[in-house]
């Protein structure tokens, strides 16, 4: 019945209207793609550029042309397999990784340990540990460093990667939010089950809690592990002998993009720098994936 | 009747007595072993029958104080002075030969003297701990209780006292790394620690407040602080303001772009950016530094693309430029390094606001569209008030982190940017230097320590100030909106 009332050109001028809004929602989406394209290829452009110029035949910059003119693998296998006075990628790895494994034990340790306690112990003065933690935070890093640098020479530990590994390790228990968040979500009820059951504290810690906690687990183990591959300064400070084999990645990096050595070696660079950056990333997806299974699956039990 | 005398009383207002006033309690009304735990830790628990813990606290007070004996107390005696004796050579007439005196160093002293004073405290607080825990070895044994053998003191540490045994280990790695270079920098800002006075061939001491005065009142004579601490104060704080919000804002627009329901292939495009993320920032920021320089690729980029040019015509470069300063001239390298740090910083911040977004109440986003509000309105008015109420406590932790942006601007700038100001050079600084950078290379290229710690002290006073105002303004807010 109400079909009939309607005037065809009424109708006509609805399909119209319909066709009209289904173009601009298209011409939108195209635009929002468009957008997307455009920044995306804003982010990619200098990774790209980092791994065509890892396949360049030019040893320098090539400041001509974003490609290069040809590709080779020469770079790759030279920063292998053949290290020179000034690049020991090789050696740089080695170091870095033995340095990466050390922190990476202690600094879990250490931040498990205090989110633990910090936690799930009830005791006098754990505020104030807390409020004292964040002060503490607020000194700038590279202010204590300078400082540590002078203990460390004090010490005869410069120069020495037991020395870097405790600067990396020594204060991580600072670091134990993230996880303490975690711990906090665990459920009270679980603990004190356990206890009732006549499971000392410890135990607790280690047969309740922690195999809870495989996520942050993971996130803290990956992120500890990848401190010495991405820090800078402090390697820099602390291993100032100037020998390049003593170096890690980070600082033999750095050093080859100095003025005299740039020309020559600008092409190894980039590939160190895409060799560092795989195992890196693979950790990072990893990281990444535990970390927010971390955060909601917290959120689902509290 | 015991448990009258063994508790110590509560205090006139009711609450529970405090640290020293149980120390006072159980001193004043243990026997003599508790007594005698004291002076010398072992006694009071070989009195009260516990042999290895015994041994074991008298191996720790020995070392303290063989510490203190051999090398705490001769520095502290020192401490006021800082050493007297200069580094000589000497004539030795036993070996024939010119050797080194028995000279002062300066930096060790002050080293030492602090350890001394962090183990001093250490040990008076041991102390009163160790009488107290005689004083209730005693109480159990005045209500006919065995005291605890070592086996059931462990299981203690591994239940009630659990927390003990986690904290230790942490904690004296946080006293030694962090809190006692804190201490000595804290220190040196008071000294002529500089290039002048480098241990261990010279000796440095006292000055008061002077390094404070040089940065404030400038009446140094060759070097402008004054001057350098303003301009590089400023800069820190419009770059903390930009960077911060910049990624902010950049993250969230992008995460609202990806998350959009119109939007395909979420998932490959935040993987694009996440490229970024995965790429060590030594590496990526390098790199750029070098796409930017002046006789770079996008430079060279740019002038084929006329861009050099239109930029001359329309007086945004000097006539005589052939290339743009991107990292040379203070503006452009201003800017660039705000934009670049936009690109390390927006796909993390992207991936926080993802999460957060997520987790909006669904329906108050439902609500207010059948309300009729546009997709503008219901951002401004539900999206962005709900992220800043969660997110605000993390801007402000961002805000601190940016005010110690060490990489960004160091990789950046370093070698790269020379400053023209002479005013400043002298002093070490740069006009796009942080509060951070500047000090770092004050120690570098000057080694000029007093002066570093007395920014660094500068900086952490800015970064508490800051970070208090801003959590107290927060918790109003957050007081009013619940």
């Amino acid at each position: 019945m109400t079909q009939a009332t309607v005037s065809p050109a009424r109708r006509t001028e609805a399909a119209a209207q319909l066709r009209r809004g289904r173009i601009l929602r298209t011409v939108r989406s195209i635009l929002r793609h468009l957008l997307l394209t455009l920044l995306a290829a804003i982010w990619l452009v200098p990774i790209l550029w980092l791994l065509v110029t890892s396949f360049s035949t030019d040893r320098g910059i090539n400041v001509r042309r974003f490609f290069p003119a040809s590709y080779t693998v020469s770079n790759y296998i030279n920063i292998l397999f053949h290290p020179d006075s000034v690049a020991q990628f090789p050696r740089w790895f080695t170091n870095t990784l033995v340095v990466a494994c050390f922190n990476c034990v202690i600094s879990t340790c250490f931040v498990l340990m205090v989110a633990y306690a910090l936690s799930c112990c009830r005791f006098k003065g754990r505020k104030l540990l807390q409020n004292l933690s964040v002060i503490v935070n607020l000194f700038p890093g590279v202010l204590a460093m300078i400082a540590v640098y002078f203990v460390l020479k004090y010490l005869n530990l410069t120069n020495s990667y037991a020395g870097l590994i405790m600067v990396y390790a020594g204060s991580s228990g600072l670091g134990y939010l993230i996880c303490k968040g975690f711990f906090d979500t665990i459920p009270i009820s679980l603990r004190e089950a356990a206890k009732l059951d006549g499971a000392s504290d410890a135990r607790v810690f280690f047969q309740v809690v922690l195999p809870m906690s495989r996520p942050i687990l993971v996130y803290t183990i990956i992120s500890s592990f990848m401190v010495p591959w991405t820090d800078f300064v402090m390697a820099k400070m602390i291993l100032n002998s100037g020998l390049s084999a003593d170096w890690t990645v980070a600082i033999g990096l750095y050093n080859m993009l100095q003025k005299t050595l740039i020309n020559n070696y600008f092409a190894l660079f980039c590939a160190g720098g895409v060799l560092v950056s795989i195992p890196i990333s693979i950790l990072f997806v990893i990281m990444q994936k535990f970390y927010v299974e971390g955060i909601t699956s917290g959120a689902d039990k509290g | 009747m015991a448990e009258m005398v063994l508790t110590p009383p509560l205090r006139a207002d009711g609450r529970e007595p405090n640290f020293l006033q149980k120390f006072g309690h159980a001193f004043v009304h243990g026997d003599i072993f508790t007594k005698l735990s004291l002076v010398v830790w072992g006694l009071g628990y070989i009195g009260h029958g516990q042999l290895i813990k015994a041994l074991l606290v008298t191996l720790v007070q020995g070392l303290g104080l063989y510490f203190l004996g051999t090398s705490g107390i001769p520095a502290l005696k020192k401490f006021g002075t800082l050493g007297t004796v200069q580094m000589e050579m000497q004539f030795n007439p036993l070996t024939l030969k010119n050797e080194v005196n028995n000279y002062d160093n300066s930096f060790a002293i002050l080293l030492l003297s602090v350890i001394a004073l962090v183990v001093i405290v250490t040990l008076i607080a041991a102390a009163m701990l160790v009488v107290q825990s005689n004083y209730a070895l005693q109480a159990q044994k005045a209500a006919g209780k065995k005291p605890n053998n070592f086996r059931q003191d462990i299981t203690l540490y591994l239940n009630e006292k659990f927390y003990v045994t986690l904290l230790t280990l942490p904690v004296l790695g946080v006293v030694v790394f962090t809190i006692v270079p804190l201490f000595i920098l804290i220190a040196v800002a008071f000294t002529n620690y500089d290039q002048q006075h480098m241990p261990p061939a010279a000796l440095f001491t006292w000055v008061g407040l002077a390094n404070f005065a040089a940065l404030f009142g400038g009446q140094s004579l060759t070097v402008t602080f004054n001057y350098a601490f303003g301009r590089v104060l400023g800069w820190t704080l419009v770059w903390a303001f930009f960077a911060t919000f910049t990624t902010f804002f950049g993250g969230v627009f992008l995460a609202m772009l990806i998350n959009n329901k119109k939007t395909k292939c979420q998932k490959l495009w935040r993987t694009l950016f996440m490229v970024t993320i995965a790429v060590p920032q030594f590496v990526t920021l390098l790199l750029v530094r070098n796409f930017f320089s002046d006789a770079g690729i996008f430079n060279t980029l740019m002038s084929n693309a006329g861009v050099t040019d239109f930029l001359k015509t329309i007086g945004l470069l000097g006539q005589n430029m052939n290339h743009i300063p991107f990292l040379t001239d203070q503006h452009w390298a201003k800017f660039m390094i705000v934009l670049i740090n936009v690109w390390v910083g927006v796909p993390y911040q992207m991936i926080i606001a993802t999460g957060v977004l997520m987790n909006i109440p669904s329906d108050m986003l439902e609500a207010s569209t059948i309300d009729g509000a546009s997709p503008w309105q219901s951002f401004i008015h539900i999206k962005l008030p709900y992220l800043f109420s969660v997110q605000g406590p993390a801007l402000v932790t961002d805000f601190v982190k940016n005010v110690n942006n060490f990489n960004v601007i160091y990789l950046l700038t370093q070698d790269v940017y020379i400053t023209k100001d002479q005013a400043l050079a002298s002093s070490s600084a740069k006009e796009v230097d942080l509060l951070v950078t500047w000090l770092f290379r004050l120690t570098q290229e000057q080694y000029n320590y007093k002066m570093a710690a007395v920014i660094g002290i500068m900086v952490f006073i800015i970064c508490a100030v800051f970070t208090l105002v801003c959590f107290r303004f927060l918790n109003k807010k957050e007081a009013t909106f619940s």
